[in-house]
C-alpha cells in the first residue's frame, strides 16, 4: 500500500498538483452547499461536521497513539457547558468562550492521560469510560452548569453579526472544521505526528529512540480533548439546549466506531467515518418510508416481529453495516480507499 | 348611484379578501388536509414512551373516518427520534421545511421538546400537549404553545397534601429520578410540606442507570419515612416498592401520573403495587365513560395487535384533544392565527383528561397556556383494581 | 452495625451479578484478547426467547431453562463462526467494533420482536421474596446468584486447570501457533470459548431477568462486569470475581455513607486508582512486553 513513502513527501500539506486541485474543489463545494441544498441538509451537515471534529480528535488519540478512549463524550460535554456558561456567566464573547472551553477540556485531557500513562487496552478503556460517566454526574451536580436540569445556549453573536440560521451557523462551522482538519493533517506529518506513530507501533522502542512517553502520550489525550471540546462548544449551539444526559456512554462509543470504521490513523478515515455513521445514525429514522423496503418491513413486523418495535430496524442495519465494513476491511472505509485507488490504478490488469 | 358603487366596491373588495384567504392558506393545510407532526422515540431507552405517538395516529385515524375535522383529514407525520435531541430538531426541520406541517401535537422528552421550542415558536408555529409536565414549557409561557400535561410540581404538591391532611402522614419523604421531571416534584412537595411547617425528611435521588434499590431504601427507612413519594419511572418504582417489601419497609407509596397504569405495574410487581397511591391526569384504562369506550373501540379497529391498552397510549389521545377542539372551533378558514385565538377560547373543556382552560396570551400568567390544572388521586387495590380517593383537585 | 452488616449482604447481592458477567467477558477476553461488548446482548436474546415459550407457549421450567442456555451457547458458538472469524486481518479494536455492531444487531432483533415495554420473567422464585438473617435482609433470588456465581467460578476454574479441554484453551491463550503445531484446533478452541462465555452470561440474564426485563436491562451489568474484569486483571477468573464482589461492597458503603448520587460511577474512580498501582489489575501477572 502506499500510505507513507518517503519522509519529503510525507511533510507536504498537497503531495500533487492533483490533491490541491481536489482540494479546492472540495472547498468550492462546502461553500456552495448552503445555496444548493435545502436548509435541513445544512442543518445535517453541521451536525456531521461536529461529529469530523470529535473524530479527528479521536483519531488522533486513537488512531495515531494507540490509546482507546470510551470517554470522549466527557470531553464533549465539558466544552458544551464550558462554552456556555463561559458566554452567560463571565461574558465573553463566542470565539473567546469557545476556544478557552475547549483549552479547559485540554487541561482535563491532560490530567486524563496521566494514568493513562500505565494503562493500555481494557484497562484504559474502563478508566476512561469511568470518566466519561462520572463528568455528567459532576457537572449535574453543580447548579452552575444547570445542573440536572440543563442549560440553554445564549444567542449567538460575532462581532457585528447575529448568527441565527442554520446557514450562518453552517459558514463558522466549516471554517473551523477545515481549518481544524487542515491543523491535523500537518500536525501528524510533523514531529508530533510521527512521535505518536512511534508511540503506537512500540512504545518502549520510541521511548529507547528519546520519544519522551509522558510528554507525547498526554499530549495526545490533551489535543484529542481539545478538537472533542471544541466540537462540544458547537454542539451546544446546533441544538441550543443541553442537559447532562445527552453525553451518554452511547455517545462515546459511536465517537470511537466512527474512527474504527473510518480508518485508524488517517484524517481522511476519520472525516469518513464521521460523515458516515452520523448521517446513518441521522437518516436511517425514514427508513420506513423507503418505497417497497418500508412496505415490506412493515409486511414482516406484522407477521413475524412486532409493529410496535418496527423502528429498532435501525440499529439492526447500522449494526450490519458496522460489522461487514469491520470484516472485510480492518483499515475501514480508508482502507476500502486505497484498495479502489489501487484497482484503478493498475486497470484493467 | 353613488351607495351603490361602494356596495359594489365593498363586495368586490370582500370576494377578493375571501380568495385572497383561500389563496395564502396556511403552511401545511390545504382544502383537504391537515398536516400535523409529532416525534416520539420508538427505539432506546425511552422507547416506552413511544406509545404515546402510536395512540395519537389511532386517534387520528378515528377522527378521519368519522370524516375528518371540518372537511379536511389529517396527515399525521411522526417520526422517531430515539429521545435523542439532535434527531427530534432534524426530524422537526426535515418535515417543517421540506413538507410543511400547520402544528406540532404533543411529543415526548423534556430535552426534546427544548432543543426545538425555539425553532417552533420563532416561526409562530402551534404546538399542543408536549408529553411532559415540566415547567420549561410554561415559564415563560409561549403564545404558541399550549400544554395540556398537568405540573408534575402540582402534583407533588395535591399528592403531599393528601398524604399530610388526609392520611395524617407527618414524615414524608421522595424518591426522585435525577433530572428535571424528578426536581420538580421535590420543588412541589417542599413548597406543600411548607406550607403545612414540615419539611421533607429524606430526598433520595434515584440515577437512572441504578438497578440495586437497596440503598434508596435504607436511606428512606433510615429516616423513618412514613409516605414516600415516587418521583420516578416505572421500572425504578416498581423495583423500590419491591425491594422495600423484600425489606419489610412498607410506608405509604405514592407516585406520579408517570406510573399510573394500574394493571401494567401491578404485572411488574408481582402484586407489590397494590395500595399505592397515584395521581391520575386523565380517566383510567378500565373507565366506563363513554368517550373512553369510543377510543378503546378505535384502539382494537386501528391499533396494532400487539399495542398494549395503556395509560400512555390512550394519553397520547388526550394530549392532542384540546387541538383537535381548537382545530373545530376554528372552522373552514384555517390559519395558525385563528387557530390561537380559538384555542385560547377554551374553557372547561373535557375530553378523557380533566378540565382544560386556556386563556389570552398573557406574559405574566403562566397559567394562560397551562390546560388542565387538575388531578385526582386512586389508590391500587387487588388485582390492579383502582378505588377513585378523591374528586378532581387543584393545588392551593 | 446492622446497617453496615446490610450494606455488605446487598454489596455482596448485586456483585454476584458483576461477578457472572465479568466471568463471561473474562472467559473471552483469556483466549482472544476480545472485549466483548456484546455479551450482555447475547444473553438478552436467549432470555426473551424463554420469556416467549414461558409466557405464551406454556413450556414449563425445567425445559425452558436449559433450553436457554443451550441456545446461548448455541449462539455464541455461532457469532464467533460466522462473525468474528470472518474478520481479515483482526485487529482489537476492529474486533470491539464488530462485538459493538452485533450488539446493536442483537438489541434490534429483540426490540423488534418484543417491543420496548417493560416486562417481568417467570420464576420459581419471586423476585422480592426476601429472607432475614437477623436484621440483615438477603432476596432469595441473590443468595441463588451468589450460589451460582462461585459454583460457575470453581467450575470453570478447575475446568481451565484441570480438563484437557480447559489446558487446550489456556495454550491457544499463550501461543496459539505453538498452540496449532501441538495439534490444538485453535479455531475450534475459540469457538467453544464462546459458546462458554455465552452460557454464563446467560445464566447472570436468567438470574436477572425475574425482576424486570427491557432491552436495556444488560447494558449495565456488562458494564460493571467489565470493569470487575478490568479490576481482577481481565485474564483471571477468580480476580473477576473478587473485583466484582469489592465493587457491589463499595457501591453500597458508599451509597450508604457518602453519597447514593454518585453510587454507580464510584467503581470506576476505585479502578482507576487500583490500575494506577496495578496497571494490569489486582490478579494478573504482569508480563514485561516484548518489544
Amino acid at each position: 500500500m502506499d500510505m507513507k513513502r518517503d519522509y519529503y513527501e510525507d511533510v507536504q500539506l498537497f503531495s500533487s498538483g492533483v490533491k490541491l486541485f481536489w482540494f479546492i474543489l472540495l472547498i468550492l463545494f462546502l461553500a456552495l452547499y448552503p445555496l444548493l441544498f435545502k436548509n435541513y441538509y445544512v442543518y445535517v451537515a453541521n451536525y456531521i461536521a461536529i461529529n469530523v471534529l470529535v473524530a479527528i480528535g479521536l483519531n488522533l488519540l486513537v488512531g495515531y497513539t494507540g490509546q482507546i478512549s470510551l470517554g470522549h463524550s466527557g470531553f464533549f460535554a465539558i466544552g458544551a457547558f464550558g462554552t456556555i456558561v463561559l458566554m452567560t456567566e463571565a461574558h465573553f464573547p463566542f470565539l473567546l468562550a469557545l476556544f478557552a472551553a475547549a483549552l479547559v477540556t485540554a487541561v482535563f485531557g491532560f490530567l486524563i492521560g496521566l494514568p493513562a500513562l500505565r494503562l493500555e487496552g481494557p484497562y484504559l478503556s474502563i478508566a476512561t469510560l469511568g470518566f466519561g460517566l462520572s463528568i455528567t454526574r459532576i457537572i449535574g451536580r453543580i447548579e452552575l452548569f444547570g445542573g440536572r436540569q440543563g442549560l440553554h445556549a445564549p444567542e449567538l453573536v460575532i462581532g457585528p453579526w447575529h448568527l441565527n440560521s442554520d446557514r450562518d451557523f453552517y459558514y463558522l462551522l466549516i471554517t473551523i472544521t477545515v481549518i481544524l482538519t487542515l491543523a491535523a493533517r500537518n500536525l501528524v506529518k510533523t514531529k508530533v505526528g510521527r512521535a505518536f506513530v512511534a508511540i503506537r507501533d512500540a512504545d518502549i522502542a520510541a521511548q529507547t529512540m528519546g520519544v519522551n512517553l509522558m510528554y507525547y502520550k498526554t499530549l495526545a489525550f490533551a489535543l484529542s480533548a481539545f478538537y472533542t471540546g471544541l466540537a462540544g462548544g458547537l454542539y451546544a449551539f446546533v441544538l441550543r439546549f443541553i442537559e447532562p444526559e445527552l453525553f451518554s456512554l452511547l455517545m462515546s462509543i459511536l465517537f470511537l466506531a466512527m474512527v474504527v470504521v473510518g480508518g485508524l490513523g488517517s484524517i481522511f478515515g476519520a472525516i469518513a467515518g464521521a460523515v458516515l455513521l452520523s448521517w446513518l445514525d441521522l437518516e436511517l429514522r425514514n427508513i420506513l418510508s423507503i418505497p417497497y423496503l418500508g412496505a415490506w418491513l412493515e409486511v414482516l413486523s406484522r407477521s413475524y416481529f412486532s409493529i410496535t418495535g418496527v423502528s429498532n430496524i435501525q440499529y439492526i442495519l447500522y449494526g450490519f453495516i458496522m460489522v461487514l465494513i469491520m470484516l472485510f476491511e480492518p483499515l475501514g472505509i480508508f482502507g476500502l480507499w486505497i484498495r479502489t485507488k489501487i484497482y484503478w490504478r493498475t486497470w484493467p490488469f | 348611484m353613488k351607495r351603490k358603487g361602494i356596495c359594489i366596491t365593498s363586495l368586490v373588495s370582500a370576494l377578493l379578501l375571501a380568495l385572497s384567504f383561500s389563496a395564502t392558506a396556511e403552511e401545511g393545510v390545504t382544502d383537504t388536509t391537515i398536516r400535523i407532526g409529532q416525534w416520539g422515540p420508538q427505539t432506546g431507552p425511552a422507547a416506552p414512551w413511544g406509545a404515546v405517538a402510536r395512540g395519537t395516529g389511532v386517534y387520528f385515524q378515528m377522527i378521519n373516518d368519522e370524516g375528518g375535522i371540518n372537511g379536511r383529514k389529517i396527515d399525521y407525520r411522526m417520526f422517531d427520534d430515539a429521545y435523542n435531541p439532535a434527531k427530534t430538531k432534524a426530524g422537526v426541520k426535515e418535515l417543517q421545511e421540506g413538507i410543511g406541517i400547520f402544528g406540532w401535537a404533543s411529543g415526548v422528552g423534556t430535552a426534546c421538546g427544548l432543543s426545538v421550542k425555539d425553532y417552533l415558536m420563532e416561526r409562530k408555529i402551534p404546538w399542543v400537549g408536549p408529553a411532559a409536565g415540566s415547567l420549561h414549557w410554561i415559564s415563560p409561557p409561549q403564545k404558541y404553545l399550549f400544554a395540556v400535561y398537568p405540573l408534575y410540581y402540582s402534583e407533588a404538591q395535591i399528592l403531599t397534601k393528601y398524604a399530610v391532611s388526609t392520611l395524617g402522614k407527618k414524615r414524608v419523604a421522595i424518591a426522585y429520578q435525577n433530572d428535571d421531571y424528578g426536581k420538580n416534584g421535590v420543588a412541589g412537595a417542599e413548597k406543600q410540606l411548607a406550607k403545612q411547617g414540615l419539611k421533607l425528611v429524606a430526598q433520595v435521588p434515584v440515577e437512572v442507570a441504578d438497578t440495586d434499590m437497596k440503598p434508596h431504601i435504607m436511606q428512606l427507612r433510615k429516616a423513618e419515612a412514613d409516605a414516600v413519594l415516587l418521583w420516578v419511572g416505572p421500572v425504578h418504582a416498581a423495583r423500590i416498592v419491591g425491594t422495600g417489601a423484600a425489606m419489610q419497609f412498607q410506608p405509604q407509596w405514592m407516585s406520579t401520573s408517570t406510573c399510573s397504569d394500574f394493571p401494567f405495574m401491578f404485572s411488574l410487581t408481582k402484586g407489590l403495587w397494590k395500595n399505592v397511591i397515584v395521581a391520575n391526569f386523565g380517566e383510567l384504562p378500565d373507565s366506563t365513560a363513554p368517550l373512553m369506550q369510543k377510543y378503546k373501540k378505535a384502539h382494537e379497529k386501528y391499533a396494532a395487535k400487539d399495542e398494549r391498552w395503556g395509560v400512555f397510549f390512550y394519553a397520547g389521545f388526550g394530549f392532542v384533544e384540546p387541538m383537535v377542539e381548537g382545530l373545530k372551533r376554528t372552522g373552514r378558514d384555517l390559519t395558525r392565527e385563528r387557530f390561537v385565538k380559538e384555542m385560547e377560547g377554551i374553557r372547561n373543556f373535557k375530553g378523557i383528561f380533566g378540565t382544560i382552560d386556556y386563556a389570552p396570551y398573557e406574559p405574566s400568567d403562566v397559567y394562560s397556556r397551562q390546560g388542565q390544572k387538575e388531578v385526582f388521586l386512586t389508590q391500587c387495590m387487588e388485582d390492579a383494581k383502582a378505588k377513585r380517593l378523591t374528586d378532581w383537585m387543584e393545588p392551593d | 452495625m446492622t446497617d453496615f452488616l446490610q450494606m455488605i449482604a446487598s454489596g455482596i447481592a448485586v456483585g454476584s451479578s458483576y461477578a457472572l458477567m465479568g466471568l463471561a467477558m473474562v472467559i473471552i477476553y483469556k483466549t482472544s484478547e476480545v472485549v466483548n461488548f456484546a455479551q450482555g446482548e447475547m444473553a438478552l436474546l436467549s432470555l426473551f426467547l424463554t420469556y416467549m415459550v414461558l409466557e405464551f407457549h406454556g413450556v414449563p421450567y425445567y425445559v425452558a431453562f436449559p433450553g436457554a442456555l443451550l441456545f446461548a451457547v448455541f449462539l455464541g458458538c455461532f457469532l464467533e463462526f460466522a462473525v468474528l472469524r470472518r474478520a481479515k486481518e483482526p485487529n482489537v479494536l476492529g474486533m470491539i467494533i464488530i462485538t459493538i455492531g452485533i450488539e446493536m444487531i442483537l438489541m434490534g432483533l429483540v426490540s423488534w420482536k418484543f417491543g420496548a415495554d417493560p416486562k417481568t420473567m417467570p420464576f420459581p422464585i419471586g423476585p422480592y421474596d426476601s429472607v432475614a438473617i437477623g436484621e440483615v435482609f438477603v432476596s432469595s433470588l441473590e443468595v441463588l446468584t451468589f450460589v451460582t456465581a462461585i459454583a460457575l467460578m470453581v467450575v470453570l476454574f478447575l475446568f481451565f486447570r484441570y480438563s484437557k479441554l480447559g489446558v487446550a484453551m489456556k495454550a491457544t491463550q499463550q501461543n496459539s501457533m505453538a498452540a496449532r503445531l501441538m495439534g490444538i484446533k485453535t479455531k475450534r478452541i475459540l469457538m467453544i470459548t464462546w459458546g462458554i462465555s455465552s452460557f454464563v452470561g446467560c445464566t447472570a440474564g436468567l438470574l436477572i431477568a425475574p425482576t424486570t426485563m427491557q432491552p436495556y436491562m444488560m447494558w449495565d451489568p456488562m458494564l460493571k462486569g467489565f470493569a470487575a474484569a478490568v479490576m481482577g486483571g481481565m485474564t483471571s477468573l477468580p480476580g473477576s470475581v473478587f473485583g466484582a464482589y469489592l465493587i457491589g461492597i463499595i457501591e453500597n458503603l458508599f451509597g450508604g455513607y457518602i453519597s447514593i448520587e454518585f453510587k454507580s460511577v464510584v467503581a470506576f474512580f476505585i479502578i482507576v486508582l487500583v490500575l494506577c498501582v496495578k496497571p494490569s489489575g489486582l490478579f494478573a501477572r504482569h508480563f514485561v512486553k516484548k518489544v
